[in-house]
């Protein structure tokens, strides 16, 4: 058994060949142990130059090293283990630190092996992972040096638990944010068509900065229309109603500015409800004071027809900012609410 | 529905409250002055509204803590909340700036060893993959640049950032949703 392996083996030099295969003798017990014994023979291979498919043609496995060849891609796995089912997209972001012939390679093993019981194995890699490194550092430095002068990728999946907790902890990492960056996309107007982090970026960036330069021009504003600061409110309100009502939506129809006002407004209404709730079950930071209110509205909203109603009545007003038209006389719909106000204060 | 516009309802309040305490203050003020005083105002009542459960919320605080002359403003509107919100004032005070720079630099000595570590395992070549590493830098010079944006976002790793921008881009936006109804309201008045 070993010594196919031995004979097939054209990369490293005996004497660490032989010690490879001592190991692989007392390893071939344990199926996981197989993991780490077989990162060597590819990796030899690969340091060599060799296809990666010749690598698996001229090794044929042995029985007993069966188990290991699918468990290579296992192995590879090792360093990024997939913990969902969705191996592609996950495998793809996960590979992004390795070079191009370890990804080829643990590519072509991930479309030969298909999922096989890989939690399993994954926990079986946790639980072994320790046991590996102290048989390592137990057997003396001289084989880790070894294997490093020939592939360093080997000796970070070699370093055992540390590695393994890592990279778990990176892909869970990943994924995490990828969902949050999904929020943000619907919270963003005009992000549907963009995908991947930086572009995304670009227009949250964009979006805040444009929110707070608003902030910015608005206080600027009220300060030269208030010359003194003393912005009468009881007055504001009763005669001019700004304060949205929620209900009585169609009754606003007949002004157009001013619907468009309200379903601004109604948008950011709608628009902290939907992401309040969706965000409940993630961040704790996020208030718990919407969820009694949320629960009958939001689950209507469909998220596309929400974006489109807001980004066109948020281009409009600023269109209408800009132009600055005559207001034509409001219907105080609202003033229920604004009553209401006038009572807290 | 009805807690959003509360929200804005609660927020307008206590900014009209900020602005009638700076009015009383001072009295002839430039204009300068009073753009500086409506918008704190607008963002400690904007803070104070999201009951400082928020990281950015607790560092527009701090941040406005830091200049002596609000202190006023800052006691009236946030010190009624001190009572309800004991916590999160001792959170206002923690998040002084000089913890904020000690968490700075004791993440970039972890992120300096990191990457003194990587570069020497990967010295084989394994970042030269250009596509890779240049859509990496991107991402990094744009994550620090909404760092920059987001009030106390500089010592938050990746994940809390983008919470933090998400519940900071929504009550932005209603803050800017009740300043521009103002506005506009004031303007129809002024202009009758």
């Amino acid at each position: 058994m070993n010594n196919h392996g031995t004979t097939t083996i054209t990369g490293g030099n005996d004497a660490s060949v032989f010690e490879r295969q001592q190991e692989r003798m007392k390893w071939q017990q344990e199926q996981s142990f197989l993991i780490v014994n077989d990162h060597q023979l590819p990796n030899i291979m690969l340091s060599s130059m060799q296809p990666f498919q010749g690598l698996v043609g001229n090794i044929k496995p042995d029985p007993g090293m069966e188990n290991g060849w699918p468990n290579f891609s296992n192995g590879c796995d090792d360093q990024f283990p997939p913990l969902m089912a969705d191996q592609n997209t996950s495998k793809n972001s996960s590979l992004v630190s390795l070079s191009p012939k370890k990804r080829k390679a643990c590519e072509n093993l991930k479309l030969k092996e298909v999922s096989k019981e890989k939690e399993d194995k994954d926990k079986k890699i946790k639980g072994c992972s320790e046991v590996i490194s102290t048989e390592n550092s137990s057997k003396g430095k001289s084989k880790v040096t070894e294997i490093k002068k020939q592939d360093f990728i080997h000796v970070r999946a070699r370093r055992g638990q540390a590695t393994d907790s890592h990279s778990l902890a990176e892909r869970v990492r990943r994924e995490k944010i990828s969902e949050r960056m999904k929020y943000l996309q619907e919270l963003v107007p005009g992000c549907n068509k963009i995908t991947g982090k930086a572009g995304m970026l670009d227009e949250i960036i964009n979006y805040v900065q444009s929110l707070q330069k608003q902030v910015e021009f608005l206080s600027m504003k009220l300060a030269a229309l208030h010359p003194r600061l003393d912005i009468d409110i009881d007055n504001l309100i009763t005669k001019e109603m700004f304060e949205v009502s929620t209900l009585g939506y169609s009754s606003e129809m007949e002004n157009s500015t001013y619907f468009h006002l309200n379903s601004l407004l109604e948008m950011g209404n709608n628009q902290i409800d939907m992401m309040l709730r969706k965000s409940i079950g993630g961040p704790v930071s996020i208030p718990e004071t919407f969820v009694v209110s949320s629960n009958c509205y939001n689950q209507m909203q469909p998220s596309v027809k929400w974006d489109a109603e807001l980004q066109n009545p948020y281009r409009m007003e600023f269109q209408q900012e800009s132009s600055a038209l005559p207001y034509q006389p409001q219907k105080i719909t609202g003033f229920y609410e604004g009553s209401n106000l006038k009572m807290e204060m | 529905m009805h807690s959003a516009s509360s929200i804005k309802q609660k927020f307008l309040k206590k900014w009209i409250m900020g602005l009638q305490l700076c009015n009383s203050s001072k009295k002839n003020m430039t204009i300068m002055e009073r753009r500086k005083a409506i918008k704190l105002s607008a963002d400690l009542a904007l803070a104070s509204v999201r009951n400082y459960t928020t990281r950015w919320s607790r560092a527009l605080v701090a941040s406005a803590s830091q200049n002596d002359d609000n202190q006023a403003l800052l006691q009236h509107i946030i010190g009624s909340d001190a009572a309800k919100h004991k916590k999160a004032s001792i959170n206002v005070v923690a998040n002084s700036t000089t913890s904020v720079a000690k968490k700075i630099a004791s993440k970039k000595i972890l992120k300096r060893s990191w990457g003194i570590r990587r570069v020497r395992k990967l010295s084989n070549g394994a970042l030269k993959d250009p596509p890779y590493s240049i859509a990496k830098r991107l991402v990094k010079k744009r994550t620090q640049l909404l760092k920059n944006l987001v009030p106390g976002g500089e010592s938050m790793d990746a994940i809390s950032l983008i919470e933090e921008t998400l519940d900071y881009m929504v009550w932005l936006r209603a803050q800017v949703d009740v300043m521009r109804s103002l506005a506009r309201a004031s303007e129809r008045l002024d202009g009758k």
